[in-house]
């Protein structure tokens, strides 16, 4: 038996606001083993940062709750945990990176002060051990001079430094899990190949497993083991990177993939998905892919098709593959 | 030879900074240093960098939306450089922008068909062929009449992206500078607005400048490419020189840190160190030897100059030919 250090079934998070209910994740499922990479992807909208908001329970200043499921962190459902046990798990079993390297520093505290406090309030150590700890850290994601750069404010460095910075800081307490919400979205294309070089070599010299949510399908074909694809709030597919990338099942997944430019790879007329992403307001009522997907029957726009195993390694929610799931 | 129908010579444009401490001097950000290039009749042009390279200053420029501060811009062999707003405005039917981001750039207080029609007030069109013309433009870019009376809020990312097309091509212009067009859509909705750009510049015989740091995509839409560092072009060349014979070490550079979306490929990488250097304080020499594998002495003294390589593929750098 494979000992995974997240779980999650089932997870639903809805959104209370007076125009109604929206669902914004609807039924996710997934588990990432040890050391593993596991990317979600998928495209604006599809309820990716929700799900990572939800693991790490950070959405208590939102009208989102969430409404069912459970996430199992190494044996413990987090959804039931409470605030004070929450407290001790985040920064330090659970890390997480963000998008934006320019808001998620505080531009009035150094940085190595923002490092330190995590360390302080997670591990028996001094302030002097803390700051050792901090530089240590700088220096392993490969900043220079880093007995400078701890003593800096945010603004005095780059985009790319600053995401180093929020790295260093997720790694600072060895975290067995890191979530990585689009981590180099903000970064120019030389700066997003340092940082993802970083970030295997972490995964290899700690062996954390990383959660890495993105749209970008390059991204994902590098870095991950295996890949949950996302639309409408729905896992739609999950398998490894290279059935997702070679035998993709779900029309969804197989449009993504077919709108995506390769570079080197010369192509005529682009494949494009028809219509838009729905809007929360206005869900089709059975497969929520039904109005843009070439293959949609009757059956799909009336029912919603179940998240089946069409293979052990293979997860599809599509009525195409519904016979050979059983 | 196919014919030229933007010519630009050695432009720049640099911008007054923050006043240096205790000087009347001010900091000056050479954004564009020194550009030249040719745009061709019926072709896309597309330049590509990274942040703060001048790319957007580039397509402004020669929009005139800012004033150059110096070299020369010719439309179809007529010099605009140092026109005035009256004089300009029939070169202003001839070439429009799209930009890159369709939340901000289109009036949340106006009907979709007073923003295409507005184009067509300025150049003096009577009503009854704008109303005319506005149903067409709507029709050409994949949106119903009816979008017509409703305002942008109530569209997505991409069918906005189409409004700003619309009205981009709503005076029959000859050339567009399209700044970022897809970088703000999903990859879904990219290839919708591609496809319909691909097949706007067929049916109009349109010219593009198209400004992007997405090489994948501009790998799919040029005919040339120019590849920007720090206000300065580094490579130009046709599609196949740049993408399969890359001559500049920064070109390669870039190339080889794209992710790419095969995950059985495993790639030799450049992977470059450093960041960009501040615009404001560039690096003497070769502006990119800072960060450049090859750089020797000779880079941090000595600017390389422009040169052409054969066939139209020019490059800036002193080792190109050591480095083959």
């Amino acid at each position: 038996m494979v000992e995974h250090v997240l779980e999650v079934n089932d997870l639903q998070t809805h959104f209370y606001s007076d125009a109604g209910v929206v669902r914004a994740v609807d039924g996710v499922s997934f588990s990432i083993k040890k050391g593993e990479t596991l990317g979600i992807v998928g495209e604006s909208g599809s309820g990716k940062s929700v799900t990572s908001l939800s693991i790490m329970r950070l959405l208590r200043d939102t009208p989102g709750k969430i409404a069912g499921g459970e996430i199992v962190y190494n044996g413990r459902n987090l959804v039931e945990a409470k605030e004070s046990e929450m407290r001790k798990i985040r920064g330090n079993e659970i890390a997480m990176i963000f998008q934006e390297p320019m808001t998620s520093l505080n531009p009035v505290f150094k940085i190595g002060r923002q490092i330190e406090e995590a360390i302080l309030l997670h591990t028996k150590c001094t302030k002097q051990q803390a700051r050792e700890r901090a530089i240590e850290m700088l220096t392993a994601v490969g900043i220079s001079r880093p007995d400078k750069v701890v003593d800096s404010f945010p603004h005095q460095l780059s985009g790319g430094m600053r995401q180093r910075v929020m790295i260093a800081m997720a790694m600072s307490c060895d975290p067995q899990l890191l979530i990585a919400d689009e981590p180099t979205t903000a970064l120019d294309v030389t700066i997003q190949a340092q940082i993802l070089e970083l970030m295997k070599k972490l995964t290899v010299d700690f062996e954390t497993s990383i959660l890495l949510i993105t749209h970008d399908l390059g991204v994902v074909a590098e870095m991950c083991d295996r890949v949950v694809v996302m639309y409408a709030g729905r896992a739609v597919e999950e398998s490894d990177v290279y059935t997702i990338f070679e035998n993709p099942k779900h029309p969804y997944t197989q449009g993504l993939l077919a709108s995506t430019l390769t570079l080197g790879e010369k192509v005529e007329r682009l494949q494009s998905i028809p219509g838009n992403v729905p809007i929360p307001s206005k869900m089709p009522e059975g497969c929520k892919f039904a109005p843009r997907c070439p293959h949609a029957m009757e059956r799909c726009w009336a029912e919603e098709p179940t998240y089946d195993a069409y293979s052990e390694n293979h997860h599809v929610r599509c009525f195409l593959y519904e016979e050979e799931a059983k | 030879m196919s014919e030229v129908l933007v010519r630009v010579e050695n432009i720049k444009k640099h911008f007054a900074g923050t006043r240096k401490f205790f000087s009347r001097e001010r900091e000056i950000v050479k954004a564009v240093d020194g550009l030249t290039f040719d745009i061709i009749q019926g072709e896309t042009l597309s330049l590509v960098g990274e942040s703060g390279c001048g790319k957007s200053t580039t397509g402004r420029v020669l929009l005139k939306l800012l004033e150059p501060t110096e070299g020369s811009i010719h439309f179809d062999d007529q010099e605009i450089t140092h026109l005035n707003e009256n004089e300009l405005r029939p070169y202003r039917k001839e070439m429009q922008m799209v930009f890159q981001d369709p939340y901000a750039s289109l009036n949340p207080r106006m009907k979709v068909k007073e923003i295409i029609e507005e184009p067509l007030i300025v150049h003096g069109i009577d009503a009854a062929t704008r109303k005319k013309r506005v149903n067409e433009l709507l029709e050409t870019v994949g949106l119903n009449t009816y979008h017509g009376n409703r305002y942008p809020h109530e569209f997505s990312g991409g069918q906005r992206q189409r409004i700003g097309i619309a009205r981009a091509l709503a005076v029959n212009p000859r050339l567009i500078i399209a700044d970022e067009p897809v970088s703000a859509l999903d990859v879904s909705i990219q290839a919708q607005i591609l496809n319909l750009l691909k097949d706007l510049q067929e049916e109009y015989e349109l010219t593009y400048l198209f400004i992007s740091h997405d090489l994948s995509v501009v790998e799919h839409v040029s005919d040339r490419v120019a590849v920007m560092y720090l206000g300065k072009i580094v490579e130009l060349g046709s599609k196949t020189q740049i993408f399969e014979n890359p001559l500049h070490p920064y070109t390669k550079a870039l190339l080889s840190a794209v992710p790419i979306a095969n995950p059985r490929l495993k790639r030799e990488r450049i992977v470059l160190k450093g960041d960009i250097p501040n615009p404001a304080n560039p690096p003497s020499g070769c502006a990119f030897h800072t960060r450049c594998p090859f750089a020797t002495e000779r880079c941090k003294v000595e600017e390389p100059k422009y040169e052409s390589y054969g066939d139209q593929h020019f490059a800036a750098c002193h080792f190109v030919e050591e480095l083959a």
